[in-house]
């Protein structure tokens, strides 16, 4: 009775986005994106040219590549291991693996310029994406 | 008011029900606000008075590792106060004033 009564209508929240709130697979999502991007503007590079705008270019996007590779990795590595649950691995039994082989694709586009590998990293990121949503549900 | 979420523990408690008076008089350091969240006007946020300034406040939750308050989105103006946290009604084992 004291409880239909007075339970309240509104909520306030006193809560914590870190480490309880920002969990977002977009910034990985976006990492992978750019490591993409940056490959196949690589592959558009005149092949031999030796002038020093494209020298620049190509150098640019080569760290710019690395680096992002390293960004995913680490979003990766946040969502992996603070997000998810081990009630969220009797749901996706194949998370850790999923996780483990993306944190690899991370370290091979930081390697390689591979448009296969890149656009591998792509479809992991998104895999664990939905995995994501699907918890949210 | 229902309380949900773990930065003002000990002092308030997830579930804890409470009554908020309007804003009649300018916060004080100390007291618990309910405000308006910066980044999203309709979700309500639980906090700390941590210091009052010109037509704004800095407000901090009570467990400083597990809050996200004016130390990540910046001080709150005034506008955005909603009400103050005076009273617990529910569970009734704790209820009693929310001191300041």
């Amino acid at each position: 009775m004291f409880g239909r009564l007075f339970k309240p209508t509104t909520v306030a929240h006193a809560h914590c986005d870190i480490p309880c709130g920002i969990y977002d697979p977009t910034a990985a999502k976006v990492a992978a994106d750019t490591v993409a991007k940056m490959v196949e503007k690589i592959g558009a590079l005149q092949p031999g040219a030796t002038d020093f705008t494209t020298r620049g270019n190509f150098v640019r996007m080569i760290a710019v590549k690395e680096e992002h590779a390293q960004i995913c990795k680490k979003e990766l590595e946040i969502l992996w291991s603070d997000y998810f649950k081990p009630e969220h691995l009797e749901k996706f039994p194949k998370l850790h693996d999923t996780f483990w082989k993306a944190a690899k694709l991370c370290s091979k586009n930081k390697q390689n310029v591979d448009a296969a590998a890149a656009a591998e990293l792509q479809a992991a990121v998104k895999e664990i994406s939905d995995m994501f949503y699907a918890t949210k549900k | 008011m229902a309380v949900a979420g773990h930065s003002m523990e000990p002092a308030l408690r997830e579930g804890d029900w409470l009554f908020v008076l309007p804003p009649r008089r300018q916060p004080r350091v100390g007291e618990v606000v309910v405000l308006r969240d910066p980044r999203d006007a309709k979700h309500l946020l639980l906090k700390r008075v941590a210091a009052v300034g010109d037509g704004e406040v800095t407000v901090m939750g009570d467990r400083r590792d597990h809050s996200t308050d004016s130390r990540y989105f910046g001080d709150v103006p005034l506008t955005d106060i909603v009400g103050r946290a005076a009273f617990r009604y529910a569970p009734l084992g704790r209820a009693g004033r929310v001191r300041s």
